[in-house]
């Protein structure tokens, strides 16, 4: 495994391992996620990307596996207070506030984290933050819209804003593109690789292989719940598991 | 040991019947996802059915059994999918709560009508009361026996159902993906039929069987309370598991009994507590079940709402508080008692605007909550006796905090569960207020209180607030006073869904997964919006007491909660005007109604029949518009905002409303037309006002499409009248084609389809 400098990683999974009955989604998956970079976690339909992230975010408790942040076990943690310890994660179906317009599911996420930290100083400028927001996911013109009347693609970066609210150290985006047009899609990876360049680490689970291997220094390769390939883009590729476990479904590009 | 063993058996057989009512109503729940509140009703109603036919009618015993259980049963069960259960699916869980609790109430007035409630009825067991054996010196009564074989064979029955036969597996197969089901070529609503069914007919043995179990005497309100003990046993299977729900009856049925039969005799409270038991484990139950999972994937439901600007909400508030000022000057003054019950009525529903409306979450008995206040309120804010007996404000406060403590105790068990667990413990709270705090009606020495009366004489009087200079003894200025503050507590409530706390409100409630992703603590949100409500619900319950001057243990029936809640929630319950449509329907619309077919019975001979029944009709229409909430879910505050949306741009329209109300309100001034007359003809004025607009502008008050169509409709000639003067365009030709069995060329293509746009969209 090739750990890109930059010293600890940010987090880790040691072992995870989620069964569901007789099925097991996730088998033995350790893993790590560096500061100030994408990194990326790819895999044919069903691997178990997303039931991971949802033992890294506390949706699902794993059946055996610890999950790490900064090197503190947060694994029997409840979702809401790892948030508050900097995970924010988008879904892969969406998760909108379908009652609130463009502008209050970013504002909301505002309100939660000011809720939260009442006692504790450190609130946020939620309007100025929000403005602020909007204008880097470029989603401005769309503020007023109600989310429920928004094409997909554009659904799916209200869901990155309003995670980016929370202010996080780890963002995980879960088919951040799919819905996207060809220029969205572009625009959007520009907007990650300047999150990345700020010290945010990014986990991207994606089926845009092209958009994987432009932007990130890492990626992992799930198939069948098991980790079977780590490393740089150039030596993923060259790995004859993971071209097997391709065969007859994407071309790696 | 003989006596051990007899009331083993008693439990058991009661047990039995838990278990039988308790089956049906988690095999309903799991296939078509609807909780059926109604399922006490139901044994309720074929109980009834039963002693029509067999003591009423005199048929043989087992023809009556098997028309009930066999007929009727099933009977209903499809036809409350047919009509009602099968289109809730993409409804939220409010809607589907409020459609079954007016099955509920429905079926609750539909005996009342047809079984006066004041004569007494009583059900022999099967093969009579006196029929048995003995077997280790335990007498055994056959009918005991059925249950005991009834409950078994049900158990064999239901285990082989879902592990052997294919239409078990479906059944369960629908739980856990309807849509794969259909894929493989089932029908989901056929299944799911089939479950109501089996599950109607299931409660209708239950009734059959309990009545004479539980001592023989019907009684419309015990046993549609049933369902209370019935989903306290399904608790233990977390509403799913069949075998777990059969041990949770079991323990129930014994737990009672032995409870009863071995506690010492001077414990005269004992026999209320055997009645509450299965509430009181509900709680402990509760306590112990497993976190549910944040579950993502969510669909969006048929509700719609908009949310008004603060300053808008005081606009409104402002003209409510002239125009109640205006009526207490032209109404009746005979009328203003039911104007200020109604107006306490509405500050009661109030409380269910930022909890069911905003939040999303739902307490279904507000009442219960409200008599704990009214208690409360009473011991400790009421001084001076009779005519010179005032309130104080220190009562009216404490009372409304304690309102607010017992919610945040009765809700935090069930917060960390899925919405309608929090739904059953409100109802399971509202039985426990019935049985064991309103029953309190004799002195009893308390360990700190003393020797004291919690409810004293099952009557309570509440005195007028004590408000300094404002004398509220004034009916006027009480009903003022009333007035301001639902004003005020509305104008507040849209200021608070307006604030960053009510953003989070309306986050939980659109997406739990998300806003817990976010940060959000889901149990403390939920938490601080119920005891905000309970505290609403009890400062509107002691405002009531006093409205109405004395309260007893009927006025915080659980039936009287219901009502309240589906008429709310019918009204639009997001909205503080649903809110004071709830109110006035409970606090005027049945006093005023039940009043005035009572009169017209009273003075006349020839339709006294007639009018007595009127009386039913009207209250189970009121059940009926709550299933109406199944086809317009948003409430009918929505759907009059809407419809006056477009009128904006029409103000001549609105001119002419705003003087036909003048012209009324005049004419009643001048006393031409009665208070009635005046009511009548506002809400025709208010109805008919968006229909006016539509026809006389409807280029100002129609959309694009809409008025397209209109135009495409006004100019569309068949045809037949057009001959073939003009051209066809391509569409009529290929009508025309088809229908004279010509080969019909291709229509042109279109660029989008529609579905194409859909398809894009979230």
């Amino acid at each position: 495994m090739s750990e890109p400098s930059g010293g600890a990683p940010l987090l880790e999974t040691r072992g995870i391992t989620v069964r569901f009955g007789g099925n097991t989604a996730v088998d033995d998956v350790s893993l790590s996620v560096a500061p100030g970079c994408v990194t990326g976690l790819i895999g044919p339909n069903g691997a178990g990307k997303t039931t991971l992230f949802n033992t890294v975010t506390g949706m699902q408790r794993p059946t055996s596996g610890r999950v790490l942040l900064d090197g503190t076990d947060i694994t029997g943690r409840p979702v809401a207070k790892r948030a508050a310890l900097g995970i924010a994660r988008t879904f892969q179906r969406l998760e909108l506030f379908l009652t609130l317009s463009v502008r209050d599911n970013v504002r909301v996420a505002g309100d939660i984290v000011n809720a939260g930290r009442r006692f504790r100083g450190g609130s946020i400028d939620v309007e100025a933050e929000t403005d602020r927001l909007l204008e880097l996911t470029g989603l401005t013109p769309i503020a007023d819209r109600e989310v429920s009347d928004i094409p997909t693609g554009r659904a799916r970066v209200v869901e990155v804003a309003r995670a980016l609210m929370t202010k996080p150290r780890l963002l995980l985006l879960d088919e951040p593109a799919s819905g996207q047009t060809e220029h969205e899609t572009d625009e959007f990876a520009e907007m990650l690789a300047g999150l990345a360049a700020t010290g945010l680490g990014i986990c991207l689970v994606e089926h845009d292989l092209p958009l994987v291997m432009k932007l990130c220094s890492t990626i992992h390769v799930l198939d069948q719940g098991r980790l079977i390939a780590s490393g740089t883009p150039a030596e993923v590729q060259a790995s004859p598991e993971v071209v097997a476990a391709y065969i007859g479904g994407e071309v790696l590009a | 040991m003989d006596l051990f063993l007899t009331y083993t058996l008693v439990g058991l057989v009661m047990g039995a019947v838990y278990a039988i009512a308790a089956s049906g109503l988690v095999l309903t729940y799991t296939t078509s996802g609807v909780f059926n509140f109604a399922h006490g009703a139901q044994a309720m109603l074929s109980a009834f059915l039963y002693w029509q036919l067999s003591v009423g009618w005199g048929l043989p015993v087992p023809v009556a059994f098997v028309l009930v259980v066999l007929v009727f049963g099933p009977l209903t069960g499809v036809l409350l999918h047919k009509t009602l259960m099968h289109g809730l699916r993409d409804v939220a869980e409010v809607t589907k709560v409020v459609v079954t609790v007016a099955v509920l109430l429905g079926m609750v007035s539909l005996s009342q009508w047809i079984w006066n409630p004041t004569e007494a009825r009583s059900v022999a067991m099967l093969w009579g009361n006196s029929t048995s054996f003995e077997l280790l010196g335990v007498r055994i009564r056959y009918h005991e026996l059925l249950c005991l074989v009834a409950a078994a064979a049900l158990a064999i029955g239901l285990r082989l159902l879902f592990t052997r036969s294919r239409v078990g597996v479906t059944m369960r197969a629908v739980v856990d993906d309807p849509d794969l089901l259909r894929l493989n070529g089932y029908n989901p609503d056929r299944v799911a039929m089939a479950s109501w069914a089996v599950g109607a007919s299931l409660a209708a043995l239950a009734g059959v069987l309990v009545t004479p179990v539980a001592g023989g005497s019907l009684e419309a309100n015990t046993l549609t309370l049933l369902v209370i003990d019935t989903f306290a046993a399904a608790m233990f299977g977390r509403l799913r598991s069949i075998p777990r729900t059969f041990v949770g009856a079991l323990f129930l049925g014994l737990a009672s009994t032995y409870l009863l039969g071995y506690a010492p005799t001077d414990w005269d409270w004992i026999g209320n507590v055997k009645t509450a038991l299965p509430m009181i484990v509900l709680f402990l139950v509760l306590l112990v079940l497993p976190q549910d999972r944040l579950r993502g994937a969510q669909q969006r439901t048929r509700e719609r709402t908009r949310v008004p600007s603060v300053r808008f909400a005081a606009g409104w508030a402002v003209a409510f508080v002239a125009i109640m000022f205006v009526i207490t000057k032209i109404a009746n003054p005979l009328m203003l008692g039911p104007w200020t019950a109604a107006l306490a009525f509405s500050i009661i529903a109030l409380s269910l605007v930022p909890l069911t409306g905003y939040a999303g979450e739902i307490n279904l008995v507000p009442l219960s909550f409200g008599a704990i206040a009214v208690i409360v309120a009473y011991h400790t804010g009421v001084s001076g006796t009779g005519l010179d007996a005032t309130l104080a404000w220190k009562g009216l406060l404490i009372g409304t905090v304690a309102a607010a403590l017992v919610g945040g105790l009765v809700a935090l068990p069930a917060l960390r569960l899925r919405g309608l667990y929090l739904a059953l413990a409100t109802m399971a709270f509202g039985g426990l207020v019935s049985t064991l705090v309103l029953s309190e009606v004799t002195p009893r020495d308390w360990p700190i209180w003393g020797e004291n009366t919690i409810f004293p004489a099952a009557v309570i009087a509440m005195p007028h607030l004590d408000a300094g200079p404002l004398d509220l003894d004034d009916e006027a200025t009480f009903l003022m006073a009333l007035a301001v503050l639902f004003a005020v507590l509305g104008v507040a409530l849209v200021a608070l869904r307006n604030s960053g706390y009510g953003r989070r409100l309306a986050a939980m409630k659109d997406s739990p997964a998300a806003a817990a992703m976010l940060g959000q603590s889901l149990v403390r949100l939920k938490l601080s919006v119920f005891m905000l409500s309970a505290a609403i619900a009890g400062l509107g319950c002691i405002l009531m007491a006093s409205a109405v001057g004395s309260v007893a243990p009927d006025n915080f029936l659980i039936v009287a909660s219901l009502a309240l809640v589906m008429l709310t929630v019918v009204g639009g319950v997001s909205y503080v005007s649903g809110a004071l449509f709830g109110g006035f329907m409970v606090g005027m619309g049945f006093s005023l109604i039940n009043g005035t077919f009572g009169n017209l019975e009273a003075g006349s001979d020839m339709y006294a029949g007639l009018f007595g029944s009127l009386s039913h009709v009207f209250a189970i229409a009121i059940a009926l518009t709550g299933i109406g909430v199944n086809r317009n879910p948003s409430g009918i505050v929505n759907d009059i905002c809407e419809s006056y949306r477009p009128l904006r741009n029409a103000r001549p329209v609105l001119y002419v409303g705003v003087a036909a109300g003048l012209v009324l309100l005049g004419l009643n001034w001048v006393e031409v037309i009665g208070d009635w007359s005046f009511a009548i003809g506002i809400f025709c004025v208010v109805v008919l006002l968006p229909v006016l607009g539509r026809i006389w502008m409807p280029e100002r008050v129609l959309t694009e499409s809409e008025l397209a169509e209109h135009r495409s409709r006004a100019a569309v000639v068949p045809p037949e009248l057009r001959a073939l003067d003009g051209p066809l365009d391509p569409e009529e030709r290929y009508d025309l084609d088809t229908y004279l069995g010509l080969p019909a060329r291709a229509l042109p293509a279109l660029d989008e389809t529609p579905s194409d746009l859909e398809a894009t969209r979230v």
